[in-house]
Order: C-alpha cells, then sequence, then structure tokens
C-alpha cells in the first residue's frame, strides 16, 4: 500500500504545476470513488431519503472539521491561495438541510459511521501539525462538488422530489457564478503555493489519502443502510420479546398462571411474523386459562 | 381455599335434596381471568408501541409495470397520439422538457406523449410514417465525453448500427449541454445530422441549449419558434379564428390598495424604499452618481464613466467582478405605445398564469400598472421574437398584414428572409412594428404577456475594490445609431446611464439599482508574477481596477511583478480612454509597459494583436518561463478570436510548437487559470 502511493506520487512530477500533478496522482483513486456502491446507486437515482439524510450527517462532521481548520490558518502561506470562505464554505448550507431534515433538534440526531470520525479526526489533526496538506483535502473535497456534485444535486432532488431546493442547499454555489471559471481560478491558486520537496510529496500523498478516506466513508454509508433495514426488523421482534418476558414476571401467583405464563413464551419464540396469528394465539390462550381455572376450581 | 367456602345452609324442606351452589367463576378465577386480558391488552399495545419505534425506510424500487407496451406506435395508435416527444435524460431535465412539450401539444393541434426510449422499441421509428401528421421529437442530454445519457444507448447504437429508411418521418432535436465541455450537445447533434441522413425530414432546426448559460431560457426560445414551424408543417392553425392561446388571464382589480401595487421592485415591494441587505439579483441597492462624465475627446460616439456611490450598502467587490443594473425603457417610447394602442397606461392590472400548477405566476411582478410593466418590466427596444408576431397576427384587420405577420414567424425560407430583413436588420422594434403596420391592433394585456423581460445589463467594475471599497465604477460606450426606417436605435442600459445627473433640480441625486456578480476574472494570487492584459475599447474597464490594485500593492512595498497593457482605440486624440491615468500609472511604475494600438490614425488597420505579435519573444519568456498570467476583455466576436491566435503563432514561431501543440499549450493555461477572458457580443 506505501509503495503502491509513492509510486503514484513519482509519475507525472515533470509538470511541476500542483494542479497538474495532483489530478494526476488522485486519477486511479477517483474512479474507484465513483465505483463506490453507493456512488454507483446514487448515480442511478437509487437514492432514499435515509440515505440522504446520513450523507447530510457525515458531510456536517467532514465540513465542520475542514472548515474549521482552514479559518484556523487562513493565513498560512499554502492555505491562504486557495482561501475562499464566501465562495465555497458548505458549513451552513449543510446545517440548514440537516435543519430541514431532522428539525430543530437535528444536533442530537446526527448519526456517523466510523469511517467519518477517522476523517474528520484527520482532518483535525492536519489542520494543527501540517497545515499545508489542508489543500489536498479542499482540493479533493470542494472541486468534487463544483463538478459532479452538481450533477448530484440534481439527482437528488429528483429521486426525492424535493421541491423548491429544500434540503439541497448543500449542492448551491451561490458565490460561484460559473463553477467552471472558478475550478481554474482555484488551479491558478493551488499552483501559486510554494512547497518544498518533501512538503509536496507529502502533499500530493495526502491528496490519495483524501480520496481513500471518501471512499470509507461512501463504503461504511453504504454498511449502515442495509444494517438500519436488516435492524428495523430485528427491533420489531425484539420489542415484542421483552413485552412478553415483562408479562410472565407477574404472573407467578398459581400453577395454572406459571403454566399459562411459559405457554406464552413459547407462544412468542414461535410466533414472530404474523401479528393476526399472535392475536389469535392470544386469545386462544387466554381462553385455555380460563378454561383451565373453571375445571380446576 | 377454606375462606371461600360457601357456608352450606340446610334448605328448609324435608325432601329437597341439598344442591351444592358451585359458583360458575371464584373470585380467583375472576382474577386470574381479569389479570390475562390485562396481559393481553398490555401485549397489545406494546405492540404498536414497537411499531412506532421503527425508523422510517422508504427505498425506492425500480418501478416494474407487469405488461408493458412495447411499441410506442401501438400505443399512439391506440390512444389516439400523433406527436411522440423522447427524451435522453440523466438529471431529469431532459425529460421535463419532454413533459412540457407533450403537454403544450394540444394547444397547436397536435396530441402529444412523452416516451423514455429505453421502454420503447426505437427500431420502431421508420413505422411513424403510418401514423398521419406525425412528429417525433427529440430531446437529447449529453452525458460526460459527448457520450449519450443511460437511457438512450441503445437508440444511440440503433442510430449508428442500422441503415433503416426513416422516409416520411417527421422530426426535431432539441439538445441539452453545457458549453464549457469540448463535446458541447455531441448527443443533440449527432441525433438530428443522422436521422436526417436515414431519411427523416427535419421540420425545425436543431436546439442548442447551454446548461453554462441558461438551459430553460435556450430551451423556451426554441419551442416558441418550434411550434409555429411545427403549424406551418402541418398546415394547422394554431390560433383558429378568434380563440388565442393565451397564457395568462387579465384581472382588473376592483379594490385596489396602492400599498400592494409595483413600482419597478424586482422582488419584495417596497424594496426601493426600504432598502435591507443582503443586495442581489432580486434585491438591488438603489447605488447615488458621484460622477458622470464623459471619456473621449472627439468622434461621434459617447463614452463616459461613472462613479456609483455604495457606501453604506455593505457590498464587497473585488476588480474583476461584474456591477448589474437595472435600467429603464425611454419614457417617450412607452407613452407612445400607450397612444397607439389607445390605453390608459396608469390602469392597475394584474396577469394570472392559466396553468395553476406552474411556479410562474405572473409574466412579471403584479399588480402593476400598464407604465410601470412597459417601463421596468418589459424589453420594448429589441426586435419582437417570431412567436410574439404570431401571436400578434390575429390582431391584424387587414388580412395582408396577418399573412406577413404569420409568414415571418414560419420556418419557410421566405418567410426567415423577411423576418430577417424586416424586423432585424431593419431593427424594428415592437412599436416600430406597430407604427409600420397600422392595421395591427392587439390589446395591451396580451402584448405585455409577449413580450419577454427587460433584462439586468452587466459591465465589468472599472475600479478596485481594495483601493475603493466604497465606490464602483463603470466605463461603457452608449449605444445609438440610426437604422434603415430612419429611426434611432437607442440601447437601454447606456442611454440611462448617460442621462443620470450627479445631482438633479430638486437636489435628489439619481439612483442607479444595482448589484454586484463576483467573477473569477482576478489577478494572480502572487503580486510578483507578471500580468499581460489586452484590453481595446470599453474593455479596459477591469484593468484600470487591476492597475490601481498593483499600485496599491507597490505602496505596500509589495514586489510587483511585470505589469503590461494592451489598449486599442481610433484614434489617440479622439478614444485614448484614461489617457491621463495610465501614463501616471506608467511613471508611477505601476505599469511597466503600454501598449496602444490606434487603428486609424495611419494608412493600415493597426489593432493589438498586431503589437502582441511585435513583442512576440518577450511575451514567450513571460509566458512560458515568468509563469505570466494573460486576460483578455472587450469584444467576443473578432479580438478576443484574433489575440487568441495570434497567442498559438506566438507560442509556434518563438517557443517551436506545432500548431495543434500551440493550441493544446493555450487550452492547457486556460485550464490553470492562466489565460482568463471577460469577453462579450
Amino acid at each position: 500500500m506505501e509503495t503502491e502511493k509513492k509510486m503514484q506520487t513519482q509519475v507525472e512530477l515533470t509538470d511541476s504545476d500542483l494542479s497538474e500533478q495532483i489530478k494526476a496522482v488522485t486519477k486511479d483513486s477517483h474512479v474507484r470513488a465513483e465505483n463506490t456502491e453507493l456512488m454507483l446507486a446514487y448515480q442511478r437515482g437509487n437514492i432514499s431519503l435515509t440515505q440522504y439524510k446520513l450523507l447530510l450527517c457525515s458531510l456536517y462532521e467532514i465540513y465542520q472539521a475542514l472548515e474549521e481548520a482552514l479559518d484556523n490558518n487562513s493565513n498560512h502561506p499554502s492555505v491562504a491561495p486557495i482561501y475562499f470562505p464566501l465562495e465555497l464554505a458548505r458549513l451552513e448550507s449543510v446545517e440548514r438541510d440537516l435543519e430541514h431534515f431532522y428539525g430543530q433538534d437535528w444536533r442530537e440526531k446526527i448519526v456517523v459511521p466510523a469511517a467519518t470520525k477517522i476523517y474528520a479526526h484527520r482532518l483535525r489533526q492536519i489542520g494543527k501539525d501540517n497545515p499545508e496538506y489542508l489543500v489536498a483535502h479542499a482540493y479533493t473535497r470542494y472541486l468534487g462538488d463544483l463538478s459532479g456534485g452538481q450533477v448530484l444535486g440534481r439527482i437528488t432532488q429528483k429521486s426525492l422530489g424535493l421541491k423548491g431546493g429544500e434540503g439541497l442547499s448543500f449542492f448551491s454555489f451561490p458565490g460561484v457564478s460559473s463553477p467552471n471559471l472558478f475550478k481554474q481560478l482555484y488551479r491558478s491558486r493551488m499552483n501559486s503555493i510554494e512547497l518544498e520537496e518533501e512538503e509536496r510529496k507529502g502533499m500530493l500523498e495526502e491528496a490519495v489519502r483524501a480520496f481513500e478516506l471518501n471512499i470509507q466513508v461512501f463504503d461504511d454509508l453504504q454498511k449502515m443502510v442495509s444494517v438500519t433495514e436488516r435492524e428495523s426488523e430485528l427491533m420489531h421482534t425484539t420489542t415484542r420479546n421483552r413485552c412478553t418476558r415483562h408479562t410472565s414476571t407477574h404472573s407467578k401467583l398459581a400453577d395454572g398462571e406459571k403454566l399459562t405464563a411459559r405457554s406464552l413464551q413459547i407462544q412468542t419464540s414461535l410466533v414472530n411474523a404474523s401479528p393476526l396469528f399472535r392475536m389469535v394465539l392470544g386469545i386462544c390462550v387466554a381462553l385455555a386459562t380460563v378454561g383451565m381455572g373453571i375445571y380446576a376450581f | 381455599m377454606e375462606d371461600m367456602e360457601v357456608e352450606r345452609v340446610a334448605p328448609e324442606g324435608p325432601d329437597v335434596a341439598p344442591v351444592e351452589e358451585e359458583p360458575l367463576f371464584t373470585n380467583l378465577d375472576i382474577f386470574l381471568f381479569s389479570l390475562i386480558v390485562g396481559l393481553l391488552v398490555y401485549w397489545f399495545l406494546s405492540r404498536k408501541k414497537s411499531e412506532e419505534t421503527i425508523p422510517e425506510f422508504k427505498r425506492l424500487t425500480p418501478v416494474v409495470t407487469p405488461q408493458r407496451e412495447t411499441s410506442f406506435i401501438e400505443k399512439m395508435k391506440k390512444t389516439n397520439r400523433n406527436m411522440v416527444v423522447f427524451y435522453g435524460s440523466q438529471t431529469g431535465t431532459a425529460e421535463e422538457f419532454c413533459g412540457r412539450l407533450a403537454k403544450d401539444a394540444q394547444r397547436y393541434g397536435m396530441r402529444g406523449m412523452s416516451a423514455d426510449p429505453e421502454e420503447y422499441d426505437m427500431s420502431e421509428l421508420p413505422r411513424l410514417a403510418e401514423i398521419d401528421n406525425s412528429l417525433a421529437v427529440f430531446c437529447m442530454a449529453t452525458y460526460g465525453e459527448g457520450d449519450p445519457t443511460d437511457n438512450a444507448q441503445d437508440f444511440y447504437d440503433w442510430m449508428q448500427e442500422n441503415d433503416e429508411d426513416l422516409k416520411g418521418v417527421n422530426f426535431a432535436v432539441f439538445g441539452l449541454g453545457n458549453k464549457t465541455y469540448e463535446h458541447f450537445n455531441a448527443m443533440g447533434k449527432y441525433t438530428d445530422k443522422r436521422l436526417e441522413e436515414l431519411g427523416g425530414k427535419r421540420i425545425y432546426d436543431l436546439g442548442m441549449g447551454d446548461d453554462d448559460g441558461n438551459l430553460e431560457e435556450d430551451f423556451v426560445s426554441w419551442k416558441e419558434q418550434f411550434w409555429p414551424a411545427v403549424c406551418e408543417h402541418f398546415g394547422v392553425e394554431a390560433t383558429g379564428d378568434d380563440t388565442s392561446i393565451r397564457q395568462y388571464e387579465l384581472v382588473v382589480p376592483t379594490d385596489i390598495n396602492m400599498n400592494k401595487v409595483y413600482t419597478g421592485e424586482m422582488g419584495r415591494l417596497k424594496s426601493f424604499e426600504t432598502q435591507k441587505p443582503p443586495f442581489d439579483a432580486k434585491n438591488p441597492y438603489l447605488a447615488t452618481v458621484a460622477v458622470n462624465r464623459q471619456l473621449n475627446q472627439a468622434g461621434d460616439r459617447h463614452l463616459m464613466h461613472l462613479e456609483l456611490d455604495i457606501s453604506g450598502s455593505k457590498i464587497r467587490y473585488d476588480s474583476g467582478d461584474h456591477v448589474a443594473v437595472y435600467p429603464v425603457n425611454d419614457v417617450s417610447i412607452v407613452n407612445r405605445i400607450g397612444q397607439i394602442l389607445d390605453a390608459d397606461l396608469d390602469t392597475v392590472i394584474s396577469l394570472n398564469n392559466l396553468d395553476e400548477e406552474s411556479n410562474k405566476k405572473h409574466p412579471f411582478p403584479c399588480p402593476t400598472t400598464y407604465r410601470t410593466a412597459l417601463t421596468h418590466y418589459l424589453d420594448i427596444t429589441n426586435p419582437p421574437r417570431t412567436n410574439v408576431l404570431f401571436e400578434l397576427a390575429q390582431y391584424a384587420t387587414d388580412p395582408k398584414d396577418q399573412d406577413t405577420l404569420r409568414k415571418m414567424a414560419s420556418a419557410s425560407p421566405e418567410g426567415k428572409g423577411l423576418y430577417q430583413s424586416w424586423v432585424l436588420d431593419a431593427q424594428r422594434n415592437i412599436l416600430a412594428v406597430l407604427e409600420d403596420m397600422p392595421s395591427l391592433h392587439p390589446t395591451i394585456d396580451h402584448l405585455c404577456e409577449l413580450l419577454p423581460r427587460l433584462q439586468a445589463r452587466y459591465y465589468s467594475i472599472a475600479s478596485s475594490g481594495k483601493v475603493y471599497p466604497t465606490m464602483v465604477s463603470i466605463c461603457a460606450v452608449v449605444v445609438e445609431f440610426q437604422t434603415s426606417t430612419g429611426r434611432t436605435f437607442k440601447g437601454v442600459a447606456t442611454n440611462w446611464l448617460k442621462n443620470k445627473v450627479v445631482v438633479t433640480d430638486n437636489g435628489h441625486k439619481a439612483t442607479v439599482p444595482m448589484y454586484v456578480r463576483k467573477s473569477q476574472f482576478r489577478l494572480p494570487f502572487k503580486a510578483s508574477n507578471p500580468v499581460v492584459m489586452i484590453g481595446p475599447g470599453t474593455g479596459i474597464a477591469p484593468f484600470m481596477g487591476f492597475l490601481q490594485e498593483r499600485g496599491w500593492m507597490k505602496e505596500q512595498g509589495k514586489d510587483v511583478g511585470e505589469t503590461i497593457l494592451y489598449f486599442g482605440c481610433r484614434r489617440r486624440n479622439e478614444d485614448f480612454l484614461y489617457q491621463q491615468e495610465l501614463e501616471e500609472f506608467e511613471k508611477a511604475g505601476v505599469l511597466t509597459q503600454l501598449n496602444v494600438a490606434f487603428s486609424r490614425d495611419q494608412e493600415g488597420k493597426v489593432y493589438v494583436q498586431h503589437l502582441l505579435k511585435k513583442n512576440k519573444e518577450h511575451l514567450w519568456k513571460l509566458i512560458h518561463t515568468d509563469n505570466a498570467h494573460i486576460y483578455i476583455c472587450g469584444d467576443a466576436r473578432n479580438m478576443a478570436r484574433d489575440v487568441q491566435n495570434t497567442f498559438y503563432d506566438i507560442a509556434e514561431e518563438v517557443g517551436g510548437l506545432t500548431h495543434t501543440q500551440a493550441v493544446a499549450y493555450i487550452k492547457k493555461l486556460m485550464t490553470k487559470g492562466r489565460y482568463s477572458l471577460d469577453v462579450w457580443s
């Protein structure tokens, strides 16, 4: 893995422009990111509201860390040229979208997978120790948002039937009149950053890492969604089980009762799918108990 | 049990056998029974609760229709349609456009349906000829590197691989693309070309929507001309005798609250009275005019320099940004229109959309007066588009005039030629059309529905936000010329700006509703980076801002790189704009090289590109070795193209590149933000 990365950075150092080098070095990672299960489904319009909401949660964590790091280092010579808070900052728009979907108390409802935490941690680490690498992350996220991200915005709007841009503020860049021209400007700014040989190599490696971190987040989000699917089924049954265990503790009064309780328990473990079946069984059990009571006493 | 025992009471009678009274339910039984019932109830209730805690999970499953009609021909025949609109769509835009066309169809005598080419057998296309007066329309989006969208892939393959005869198949194509991509509208172009090659009959030109510009506008413009062409081709009367296809309904309110009437605002009512930041397109700032002076000393044109005061607006700008202004129309033209249409311009009206589902409730802010609409909201100076003429035809009492108008709106070569000469070349605006065709008496409300919106005008800001944060400068040339009809064509914004007096009679300062639109036209980050600026005529505007900023950096002690300007004008003594300021910059060493081309001061024409060629060695060194940034501002049509060609020549002659390499080299500079354009046509 390490050697692979080193090889990638050796390629195309003939063009000394950072914008060219970073593009070359992350070419493969870019393809892999596009071909994650989540992104492929997304491009086909197979994005559910749950998935989009989870994605927004992760984007919030990521941009919070990234933009905090950028703000703290805005005067650093490797950050100042590419510092465009008015045009690019995403945090506020993500917050607005999260509020739209989760309500006023969205902060308590944020759920993120491990990969997101790792990504955010890395960003905070770089913000502290290696601010010259921030451009690698800014490039990966912001230029992506301005390119393919625009298409994803339209797909999201269409798939989820969102009207009037509600919940889609993340994809909108009101401060950028032309994404294409802005990218050109951004590249010229990147190319004005002066880096030593070692710093440059480290920055290019960080760019590859940035893509990897994003890919991990996509994969984790994909897993989260499938788990949520299965969990919803499990939760359905475990709550039922919990209820019946609760009822059985009450019935310690008589043998008859104990028998009833045990039979209730047995019944629940057998039946966890059909509610009608359960209801009928419940009535039968009640009648059986009553009958027993009458017969016994 | 003992305590529960019922006391046996000996019956009174001798022969009555004691009946053991056995209760049906003992107390214990009742207790147990109620317990069970209680538990069951609890059980059911908690079951319901658990359902509520399960998170909502909606997964979009692809809609699978069990029995699909894969023949669009059969479907059309079954549902009695004669127009089918296919969409090659990835993000839904083309699909939406298709839906709108299909819906519009009935208003033009066609019965349309939209269709996904992936769901139908496209090889049936030749069969369209079986249906009378049929038409196939294609809304094709281009994806990625000139590729078809996923749902159009099969259709694309079919077009390439087959040689079917499409005789008798009428078609039209609208392409959705983005000019910033190399393969602009490749799919649209290919579909249009191929269908004709296969023998299909094109009944209207290919439309090319540009998402980098305004895709919606492109689509609407295209379909406004498309429908008349359709009507013409099928000999269908879209309007019929007296019926007209109105999109809006005129409502004259009886109970008028003047506070709720728009008087020229773009967005919020009273936004001109109570100004609240932030200021943008919907909420412009009323800047006062601090300076308005003429720049040229001689000649018949009027070049001007204005300074707008933006103090207190919290508006910030950078040199290279654009200022957008909302002009108003000439009062005399507005009055004339009211006269000729015999209308009371001060009537308060509202035009409401008949399509209740549309997001666009009114064509312009309503309620308002006709006067306000014609002055602030509608474009009355540009030549009217063909769809306007077509809709107005019904109001011409002279049948010859009706014919002429309809012909000009048609797709026939004769009609197109007539429109070109009578309307476009002669620069006839709507008033001229009304004046020169006296039998034409449209209703004023219908006219207001048809006229396009008056657009904001953009000017490159001619000052630096760092040096002059409370002031925005404009450098513009007034548009005014004589038309072949003997009328004077006056540019709306430039004449309006020209007449902005700094202090009016009653002491009020003239105001300009404006906002700043950020651009990406920027000086390099490092002051030491050399810059080459090419801006003939009013194209010099942003470079005044650049020079002010470079000067400011120099004053701050920064190491400022070479700053070279190429300017061009007609004559030194006529229109050498900002001559004094430029010579001062030169003296101060801010402008390291000033090159001016005076096109008419000598025998042959001398333009900026000629001067560039003279300095080719130095320029190549700056570009190739010193990381110079190149900026071009001004005329897009000729100047920008000529200058770009000159750079190719320099790369070839001095850099030793082949032409192909030179083209790629300049393109690379653009990608890296080192070759920037701020051009207009």
